[in-house]
């Protein structure tokens, strides 16, 4: 049992590490689609980085060591951070009481690496997506904790795969609880991962640009691990907003890999919808964005704890 | 106010012009100004004589073009410097200290404007440059991420807050000017094509009618109404390629791609008239080349149609978009008053509320006597200038409809006459834009020796600076494609 349970974690991590470039791919088809055009091919994300994995790494001269390592942790803790999500029913390989802290925190050091090294390379552009970025991390990681944190706090359980296991709709106000839960987790997907209303991932002004500014100046196999580790985590959060739904399902390993893919692809049509028709917050309206997200899970909280 | 008073695509003998001497000049000017004329123009009357200038102001109450002629003395090109009490000067002083080597004295700011090699009074240009512990610069360009043309801007910020947007042009110049002094009659429409690749009929529109003009030559009604036609023609398609540009700055994908597929349509218009979609080749001395007929345009009308309910629709979602809204409204204003103090023109300068339109104020061709409305909006931020052009692609819509239901009968080519020797002309022309300003002037044989040419962007790049002052430096490339200006057509 031990070894088939570690079996079906190593593939759930596979299956993201393997299929997150493919989501973005879907995601854009849709954007194309819904605004009339035929758009790129769905696998042109693995294109992508074939291309830039084959491609010269060319460092600013004024940076240092940083921005050598920097790729590397932010990939490394994101597919550790990969490696603790549930896909179906499977536990996964890194599973502990606790995990949660470590995933957020996995997450926050990738982050941490990517503004050291986007402020490294010493160009302007660069040391204001940096600055943008950092300022509403501040913003956005309350939401994780009071979203996922509370399922945990409720529940008094504290891995992200007892948490999902956990979540069982049997009455209303815990199915509400869990709804607007996962609207809060959205929010912070499209901070986290840089979609729109938040940042524009197509856009070519550098000036309004969060997440992409900062690897404005990377390239070859640097950029290849950026790239590659913002797919991971647009997956991650795909994944975390999708768990919410397995208790809808039968519990086992092959319905749950069903509602998996059913739920993507729902996911991956009203990310696109969301992206085509609406346009972008000024900047100065993020953080109240955030707030906003941060507010509705206390609120969650609160009103789950005195209805009970 | 000493001058010589003429109308828009007039042509005048130069022995006409009033010339002052250096005091008497500068007085005149400054006269003219004050009475609240706008200066387009201001250089010298011959190349190889930069001691004879002329300075051209339009009076839009009136209809009527001032000129006032200064001579200098040959050695000490000297003139006291108009721009600390009017701006609007400012650009065209600094464009004749450029080229003609000129010393505005007392000139606030004096930088180069069209070349980038310039050196002035022997000194490298240095820019403007803000000092502190928490000031930061931001260079961006000349070489950008999207496909636009080239430039230079410098941020002043304090964080994300722009305290002062220098921007350096004068990549893109070709010298076009004296392209055309050099280049054979047949070459000189080809070249005002290409003066700004997005004004193609604007500028080949004021290139005809200043040589037109000086050959006395009147035009047929019909050419003059399918001037004005590909002239709506264009302003459409660019208008739609602005506002879909707009809506592309703020990730609103949905309408960007909409406002892209009707430019499309009309630009294929313009293809069915021309054979080129941007209206290359359709403008000839004396005329136009190519006719309409029946089958042409029927199938503008079709594609217009769809222009005219599908960009219906679109507004409709693009301006009661909540999100959208947030972006435009009191982002990157423009005052009235600044507005009128710096010179703006054409669409940026209408939705700040200046009743400017070379349309309606200095008719000319098909305009005198089919007119079009006249539509200004007040609040002079992104809000206004994408909001007109929706507006004015009606308008323009209107007309088109109108005139090509009642196409006046006639040639639409006639001979041009040979150029008046000793005289000058100055074309006002409406591009999508704004007023364009075309001058030639010509010797005691007939052969152009001076050719100047405005392009709206000139006045217009100044009221970019100011419209981002204490603005987010984030909302910078919505405020720049609102205003919309062409490098090309600044640089020349």
């Amino acid at each position: 049992m031990e070894l088939i349970s570690l079996l079906k974690g190593i593939i759930s991590l596979l299956v993201i590490l393997i299929l997150s470039p493919l989501f973005v791919g879907l995601v854009n088809k849709l954007k194309a689609i819904f605004t009339g055009r035929i758009g790129a091919p769905l696998l042109q994300p693995y294109y992508d980085l074939k291309r830039l994995f084959r491609k010269e790494t060319i460092n600013s001269t004024n940076s240092s060591f940083i921005s050598v390592v920097s790729p590397v942790i932010n990939l490394v803790t994101v597919v550790v951070a990969a490696a603790m999500l549930p896909i179906g029913f499977a536990r996964p390989i890194i599973s502990f009481e606790g995990d949660i802290i470590l995933f957020a925190y996995m997450l926050g050091l990738a982050r941490f690496f990517q503004i050291l090294a986007a402020m490294d390379i010493g160009s302007s552009f660069e040391g204001m997506g940096a600055a943008r970025e950092a300022t509403f991390a501040v913003f956005a990681e309350p939401i994780f904790f009071f979203t996922i944190g509370s399922i945990a706090f409720i529940n008094g359980l504290t891995s992200i795969y007892d948490i999902y296991h956990s979540i069982r709709l049997d009455n209303v106000s815990y199915l509400v609880f869990i709804i607007v839960c996962s609207i809060s987790v959205f929010f912070l997907a499209i901070t986290e991962c840089s979609r729109m209303p938040v940042d524009d991932p197509n856009t070519h002004l550098e000036l309004t640009m969060i997440h992409e500014v900062m690897i404005l100046d990377n390239s070859g196999i640097d950029l290849f691990l950026y790239q590659y580790s913002s797919y991971l985590k647009l997956f991650i959060y795909a994944i975390l907003e999708t768990s919410f739904f397995y208790p809808f399902g039968v519990r086992s390993y092959t319905v749950g890999v069903v509602i998996f893919v059913v739920v993507i692809t729902i996911l991956s049509i009203a990310l696109s919808i969301s992206e085509t028709i609406t346009s972008r917050f000024k900047m100065k309206n993020i953080p109240q964005y955030l707030l906003f997200a941060t507010a509705i899970g206390i609120l969650n909280l609160l009103i789950y704890t005195f209805t009970k | 106010m000493i001058s010589l008073q003429v109308q828009n695509n007039q042509s005048f003998r130069l022995d006409e012009i009033p010339f002052l001497d250096k005091h008497k000049f500068t007085d005149s000017v400054a006269e003219g100004l004050t009475n609240g004329y706008r200066m387009i123009g201001l250089f010298p009357l011959h190349k190889n004589m930069p001691h004879k200038i002329i300075s051209a102001l339009v009076d839009s109450d009136a209809a009527s073009l001032h000129l006032i002629g200064g001579e200098f003395q040959k050695d000490k090109l000297e003139f006291e410097s108009l721009a600390n009490q009017f701006p609007q000067t400012n650009y065209f002083e600094c464009e004749l200290a450029e080229n003609y080597g000129f010393i505005p004295i007392n000139h606030p700011w004096i930088r180069p404007v069209r070349k980038q090699s310039t050196v002035l009074g022997n000194k490298p240009y240095q820019f403007y440059k803000l000092e502190g512990p928490e000031v930061h610069e931001v260079a961006v360009g000349p070489i950008h991420a999207g496909i636009i043309e080239p430039g230079h801007f410098r941020f002043q910020c304090h964080g994300e807050l722009v305290y002062h947007l220098e921007i350096n042009l004068g990549y893109q110049h070709r010298g076009i000017e004296s392209l055309i002094l050099d280049a054979s009659t047949n070459q000189r429409v080809i070249l005002s094509e290409s003066i700004a690749g997005d004004t193609v009929v604007g500028h080949t529109f004021a290139h005809c009618s200043t040589i037109e003009s000086l050959a006395g030559t009147q035009i047929s009604l019909r050419a003059q109404v399918i001037r004005s036609i590909v002239e709506e023609l264009e302003r459409i398609a660019m208008h739609l390629s602005g506002l879909g540009g707009v809506a592309n700055d703020i990730g609103l994908a949905i309408v960007a791609s909409s406002y892209g597929r009707l430019r499309t349509l009309a630009i294929n218009s313009l293809a069915e008239i021309s054979g080129s979609r941007f209206g290359r080749g359709l403008f000839v001395y004396g005329g136009v080349r190519y006719d309409f007929n029946d089958e042409n345009i029927r199938q503008i009308t079709n594609k217009l149609e769809v222009v005219k309910n599908d960009s219906a629709v679109i507004n409709n979602f693009l301006f009661s978009s909540t999100g959208a809204l947030t972006r435009f409204e009191h982002t990157g204003t423009v005052s009235k008053d600044f507005a009128q103090q710096i010179g703006l023109v054409g669409v940026v300068a209408r939705s700040s509320g200046i009743e400017s339109d070379t349309r309606i104020h200095f008719p000319y061709g098909a305009y005198r006597y089919f007119p079009v409305s006249l539509i200004t909006l007040p609040s002079g931020d992104v809000f206004a200038r994408a909001r007109l052009r929706a507006l004015e692609i009606d308008e323009s819509l209107r007309f088109i409809f109108e005139q090509l239901e009642n196409l006046p009968g006639g040639e639409i080519k006639i001979n041009v006459g040979s150029i008046a020797p000793c005289s000058g002309v100055i074309s006002i022309v409406e591009g999508w834009r704004g007023e364009i300003v075309h001058t030639a002037i010509t010797d005691e044989v007939g052969n152009i020796v001076q050719y100047k040419i405005k392009d709206p962007s000139f006045n217009n790049w100044y009221g970019m600076n100011l419209a981002l002052r204490e603005t987010a430096i984030s909302d910078f490339p919505v405020i720049n494609k609102s205003f919309d200006l062409s490098y090309a057509g600044h640089d020349l």
